[in-house]
């Protein structure tokens, strides 16, 4: 394994020198800044996590106001940028100016986190990302599915992503690295979908009533995906829905009428201190259902840890994940080289921001392997993975980003969440953007 | 002595913990109908007189329980009388080892007790082994809190005198449970009783005798002399021969609030020969209200809102009744409860599947059917789920919206799966509609400004107030729960001062000076 450790460590020092540099992105160095001072201040963070999470929620600028004064307030000693919105705000014009103020910073948050309100209001976006040598998957955001009724929307919005979607790539001009891999041909378009939102009835003890009522729209999904080329992502949400995701996508896909598509991918969460069996039950699947198109594994860390663990805490279980956050790291590498070894009846997407997660991947696959750069994928999440996105272009290596698409209502708890996660002092992108040392970055978790 | 700790819950989303439940309910099935005893000391009394049955299948017989006679219950205040001193006499730390080996003994049965709650109640799953788990909690509580209470308080101490505060039990505790939680409130008013020393008489719920006889049974295995804890089935008429005997001291209830101000009218009564004044614990009826703000996060009330008003049917003191919205949301929030209440499932308890589960009995059914059709009468019908099961005591979950003010729908207690929706133009106005109620038991508001959470901490009543989340689901030792106005009266269950209503404090000074000299 020592030469693995070598190339890894080669591998990440290249693309770290292929990072673009701040200047090129005043913008994106601007955010990083503001994310950074509200990283060391967690009562800050707290207070404007939860305005921006109120904001969809507030009709007039006097309303954000209110609220933005009234979570200020809280703090014991606010940071002077934020005294000037409590002193401005007592005016009836200035409640105006700083609640717009603040309503057009909510807005330029979110611009940098969702590419648009519709799927063909993304289109540009989407063909940018192209032409510079990325994909993109678009996933739909939304409210939480609370009915049948929403759930038909839902899938409406689907179906016409793929529609849309399909319609458009085929004018895009040819990017080798982005279209083929040794299992043969990769969709350029690419629609990720939730199975909580396809159905109302996600019960975690009744993992059949969500996944049959979900089966109703996921079918004739599969089925447009299959006759338009496109490819289908079934996202993985929190532990409470994971039976009936992994049971409802299983069990479709191996129908003999999807035997020769879509091309389709599950999700796995290397936090969760199951993943190893649930690898298992995948491949296992995977060698008893032979598809013509290999089964894309989209390899995460994990976004719903808080969640997690604040539940099974509540409820006196031990959580269903790792407390350390090394254990998660040595997991997911664990798990990139159980997949790469069973290729190629699936492909593997790395979809992670940390350098070193991505680098072990290339390097595996290089040395153990089938040794060709286009077997890994990585993937990014839109406005937090620029940097990586462009690194990796640079490299020839595929990389895909994930965009969501929505209104500002849909996407707040996605902005949230997004937030929350670039600034935990945990995160590789905090980490990065630091300044901690690229070797202590690289290094074995 | 370890920190308590909740019991946990059963993982519900894993597979092999339902299949040991639905075990359980099978060997549980083959062993029905069970014999509920009246129990006075050592004797084992008769089991006929009152038929437990199922309520999703009332042709199931689940339990036959006997009717406690005026002559068994003054029987069994005589020996309570008689076996309380020797159990007040034992020290705290064998009276906690004792509870503590009955809560050991459901927390290995709890798979049985969780199925029989199904069959007998009409509990879902998870209700049902949450229950088991209170009860475990309560007995555990009350171990902890009464070793606590074994130090005494401290006072003020001079030259030359001694002060001690401590606490003594007050006799013969009269337990009164309801059948909605049949083994937990039970336990926790038999333990705070026992924990202290005092000699506890339990009379469970005619609709739910064999869990309060698995409790008894649990306790007199742990070791809990036949004396100090009995069990008296029956209707209400043995109850309130309980209440009325002069050899009770203190009256610990939960049910309705009729049932409740009889026996506080009751137990002010001092015949001659008695030498003491009752006490009562009443936790009583509620109709408690959920207060939603115009910023509030639909994607959070929904559900929210759902599981407070429709598990367990809405049997629950806790259960939302009312949904007070501003009028700048209220038509969203309407047009996806109504959605969201369209795909409830009503079904039996035992599937896992099943959101609303029936209600009780025939009488429960009857009271739910007649508030819906007030409701349509009076104002309209704005949510339902009208496909039921046949067979069982089932209702639809209903919302009620558009009834005048001072409705019956709206102010009463229907105690089933019926919700109201009432716009308000502000939260000020919605906290005048709860503060013009005569119920303060749960509320909740659901805001996303904390100047609106603290006003409306400032001025609810009610004696939980739940922000942003369910109004259901109280637990031991987190949320204490009990209400005020007419409610409750007495401390909130599972918590630090409820065992204080089970004891008569003492306090002893004493002269250490002798000839002029302090002498300790």
């Amino acid at each position: 394994m020592q030469g693995l450790e070598a190339s890894i460590r080669e591998i990440g020092r290249s693309l770290s020198g292929a990072y673009p540099p701040a200047i090129r992105h005043p913008a994106r160095t601007v955010d990083q800044r503001l994310m950074q001072m509200v990283a060391d201040r967690p009562d800050v963070q707290a207070a404007l996590f939860r305005f921006v999470d109120a904001t969809p929620a507030c009709r007039t600028p006097e309303e954000l106001t209110d609220h933005l004064t009234a979570l200020l307030e809280e703090l014991d000693d606010p940071p002077p940028l934020l005294k000037a919105p409590e002193a401005l705000g007592r005016g009836r014009i200035g409640e105006r100016i700083v609640g717009s103020a603040a309503a057009a910073g909510v807005r330029h948050l979110a611009q940098r986190f969702i590419v648009g309100e519709s799927p063909r209001a993304a289109l540009g976006h989407l063909e940018r990302l192209w032409r510079d040598g990325a994909g993109a998957s678009l996933d739909l955001l939304g409210e939480a599915t609370v009915s049948q009724d929403e759930a038909d929307r839902y899938a409406g919005r689907c179906a016409d992503a793929i529609e849309t979607l399909a319609g458009a790539v085929g004018a895009w001009p040819n990017r080798p690295v982005l279209e083929r891999d040794s299992s043969g041909p990769i969709p350029r378009a690419n629609v990720s979908v939730k199975i909580s939102a396809l159905t109302p009835l996600i019960r975690p003890a009744a993992p059949e009533l969500g996944a049959d009522d979900a089966a109703r729209r996921l079918v004739p999904l599969l089925r447009q995906a299959r006759d338009t080329g496109v490819h289908l992502h079934i996202d993985m949400e929190s532990v409470d829905t994971l039976e009936t995701t992994l049971h409802l996508v299983l069990d479709l896909l191996g129908h003999a009428e999807f035997r020769t598509g879509p091309s389709a991918g599950v999700v796995m969460q290397a936090y969760l201190r199951e993943s190893p069996e649930i690898a298992d039950r995948v491949l296992e699947w995977t060698r008893a259902n032979p598809r013509d198109v290999p089964l894309t594994v989209r390899l995460v860390k994990g976004a719903y840890w808080d969640h997690e663990v604040a539940e099974a805490r509540q409820r006196g279980w031990s959580p269903p994940v790792f407390t350390e956050k090394a254990e998660s790291d040595r997991n997911f590498e664990a798990l990139t080289r159980t997949l790469i070894d069973a290729q190629p009846p699936v492909r593997l997407a790395i979809a992670s921001h940390n350098l070193r997660s991505v680098s072990h991947a290339i390097a595996y696959n290089r040395l153990f392997g089938r040794g060709d750069d286009r077997d890994i994928e990585v993937q990014v999440l839109q406005g937090l993975g620029d940097d990586l996105r462009d690194a990796l272009a640079a490299h020839r290596i595929r990389t895909r980003v994930y965009c969501p698409v929505g209104d500002l209502v849909m996407g707040m708890a996605y902005l949230v969440r997004r937030l929350l996660e670039n600034t935990a002092s945990t995160s590789f992108l905090s980490a990065h953007g630091r300044g901690v040392p690229i070797e202590q970055l690289l290094a074995a978790p | 002595m370890s920190a308590f700790q909740n019991e946990p819950v059963l993982e519900l989303r894993r597979a092999p913990n339902r299949s040991a439940l639905v075990d359980a309910l099978r060997r549980l099935d083959a062993s029905l109908p069970l014999r509920v005893p009246v129990l006075v000391g050592d004797g084992d009394g008769t089991h006929a007189g009152i038929d437990s049955t199922d309520p999703g299948a009332p042709e199931r017989l689940v339990a036959s329980a006997g009717v406690a006679t005026p002559a068994e219950v003054a029987a069994a205040v005589e020996r309570a009388r008689i076996g309380q001193p020797a159990w007040a006499a034992r020290t705290p730390e064998d009276r906690a080892a004792t509870l503590r080996r009955a809560a050991q003994i459901l927390r290995m049965d709890r798979l049985a007790l969780a199925a029989l709650q199904v069959r007998e109640c009409g509990k879902p799953w998870p209700e049902a082994d949450a229950d088991v788990c209170e009860a475990i909690d309560h007995l555990e509580y009350a171990t902890h809190q009464a070793l606590a209470l074994a130090a005494g308080r401290e006072l003020l101490q001079l030259p030359g005198e001694r002060n001690t505060m401590r606490y003594r039990p007050r006799g013969v505790v009269a337990a009164i449970g309801p059948w909605n939680f049949p083994l937990a409130i039970p336990a926790g008013l038999v333990a705070a009783g026992l924990a202290t020393g005092n000699a506890v008489i339990l009379k469970p719920a005619e609709q739910a005798p064999a869990s309060g006889y698995r409790l008894v049974q649990a306790l007199r295995h742990a070791g809990v002399p036949a004396d100090v804890i009995q069990l008296l089935p029956g209707s209400g008429e043995t109850g309130a021969a309980l209440v009325a005997h002069p050899g009770v001291h203190t009256i610990a209830f939960t049910g309705s609030e009729a049932v409740g101000l009889a026996i506080i009218r009751a137990a002010a009564a001092t015949p001659d020969g008695q030498r003491h004044v009752k006490r009562v614990v009443a936790e009583m009826g509620g109709k408690n209200a959920i207060i939603v703000d115009s910023d509030a996060d639909l994607d959070q009330v929904v559900p929210d809102v759902l599981r407070s008003a429709f598990a367990f049917a809405g049997q629950k003191c806790s259960a939302a009744a009312r949904v007070l919205v501003h009028e700048a949301i209220a038509e969203a929030l309407l047009g996806r409860l109504r959605g969201a209440v369209e795909a409830l499932r009503v079904g039996q308890a035992e599937d896992f599947a099943t959101d609303v589960p029936p209600v009780i009995e025939r009488e429960a059914q009857d009271r739910v059917m007649a508030a819906i059709a007030t409701g349509v009468r009076e104002g309209r019908i704005g949510a339902q789920q009208p496909e039921i099961p046949s067979g069982g005591w089932f209702c639809p979950p209903t919302i009620v919206t558009d009834l005048p003010p001072g409705s019956g729908v709206s102010e009463e207690e229907i105690f089933g799966p019926v919700l109201t929706l009432e716009p308000v133009p502000s939260v000020d106005a919605a906290l005048d509609v709860v503060d013009a109620s005569r119920y303060a038991l749960t509320g909740g508001i659901f805001s996303r400004n904390p100047r609106v959470i603290d006003t409306v901490i400032a001025r609810s009543p009610v004696g939980n107030l739940y922000i942003n989340r369910a109004i259901t689901g109280a637990i031991v030792g987190r949320q204490p729960f009990g209400g005020n106005r007419r409610s409750g009266i007495g401390a909130k269950v599972g918590g630090p001062d409820y065992i204080l209503q089970f004891v008569d404090p003492q306090v002893v000074s004493e002269n250490t000076m002798r000839h002029g000299l302090v002498v300790e």
